[in-house]
């Protein structure tokens, strides 16, 4: 805003303020999923004229993108974003000659909300785990099923 | 596959013959109780005493006792494998019956006990899970957001930690997906073949 030649005439210290108080009424606005009525009321009460009024509530009308960005601030567990897997068969170490294991290596991608950061959780496992870790992701998805249908 | 024996440790096993039938027993047993336990320095010392032989070559044989049951099982030769290898250190028959003998008995312990040596990776154990549904954040009043939370318990090197974990229902529909393709790949003939090939 500081750079916009028709704003050059404003003090720039004025400028800040009034862009920070609009920022900040259509955060809050969006944050309640206030109506247009409640809008204008808040911004008769701080003594705009209705022109004015009009104009920042067909502006806010625009306000799709302010949800969604709300929507994904926020602390979460790690988030886990997808899954590796590696089946593998073990024939000898150097311990241990003739093992002949069959194994799995799964490897989920973890997403840190905060940093952004990608930390992987990885650990193997026999069939028989990993058909206990699928039974149970399949119970949490029936679950899911059975509760959206209520 | 023959096991090839060093000089120093046919110096070892040596003490053998001169024991007796009895140290041998004896001998034996504390090989495997240094196995399962490590090295007990007064097991040895009570043997030598009982024995009358030189402590230096009770642990002597015991060592080479040790180095022989856990490199036969380790490359689990044969029976006859097992005895042409000891035949070189020209025993008398007896004597290498009761090693053979010694080897087949202990070598399905033996061989679990080296294959907790094996390089782990963190291994699965159990896995928790809950459905949740956000409703409303500092940033955001009103939603309606559902989400999977999960414990995912791991052991590694004999502790176990538990990983929270978070996902959404269109991953976790995606990962059910991704691991049942895995766990198929077990059944298609390619892995089958190699499996029975390799036995």
């Amino acid at each position: 805003i500081l750079d916009d030649p028709d704003l050059k005439e404003i003090d720039p210290t004025v400028l800040k303020h009034c862009h920070a108080a609009a920022a900040t009424c259509i955060l809050e606005a969006g944050k309640q999923k206030a109506d247009i009525s409640a809008i204008s009321a808040c911004l008769e009460d701080c003594k705009l004229d209705k022109e004015r009024i009009e104009q920042f509530c067909t502006e806010y009308q625009h306000r799709e993108l302010v949800t969604v960005v709300s929507f994904s601030i926020g602390r979460s567990p790690l988030h886990v974003t997808d899954v590796s897997w590696r089946l593998e068969y073990q024939i000898k170490n150097n311990q241990l000659h003739k093992t002949y294991q069959p194994s799995y290596l799964v490897t989920l991608n973890v997403e840190n909300s905060d940093s952004g950061s990608h930390s992987d959780v990885s650990f193997s496992c026999t069939m028989e785990q990993l058909q206990d870790l699928v039974g149970k992701l399949k119970d949490a998805a029936k679950s899911l099923e059975r509760a959206t249908q209520m | 596959m023959l096991l090839v024996l060093s000089a120093e440790h046919r110096a070892h096993l040596g003490c053998l013959p001169r024991a007796g039938d009895a140290a041998v027993g004896e001998l034996g047993r504390l090989a495997l109780e240094q196995l399962r336990r490590g090295a007990a320095p007064r097991a040895c010392e009570a043997a030598a005493r009982k024995l009358n032989i030189g402590i230096d070559t009770i642990q002597h044989g015991v060592e080479g006792l040790v180095y022989l049951l856990t490199e036969s099982s380790k490359l689990m030769i044969s029976e006859i494998d097992f005895q042409d290898s000891i035949h070189v250190l020209g025993f008398s028959d007896e004597l290498n019956k009761s090693l053979l003998q010694l080897y087949l008995d202990n070598r399905k312990e033996i061989r679990s006990i080296l294959g907790e040596l094996a390089p782990r990776l963190p291994s699965y154990h159990s896995l928790e899970w809950r459905l949740d549904v956000q409703l409303a954040s500092r940033s955001l009043r009103q939603q309606i957001k559902p989400a999977v939370t999960m414990k995912l318990h791991l052991n590694q090197n004999e502790d176990q930690t538990a990983q929270v974990l978070q996902t959404d229902p269109a991953t976790l529909l995606h990962l059910i997906q991704q691991l049942e393709q895995a766990l198929g790949e077990m059944k298609m003939n390619h892995c089958r073949r190699i499996v029975r090939n390799m036995k």
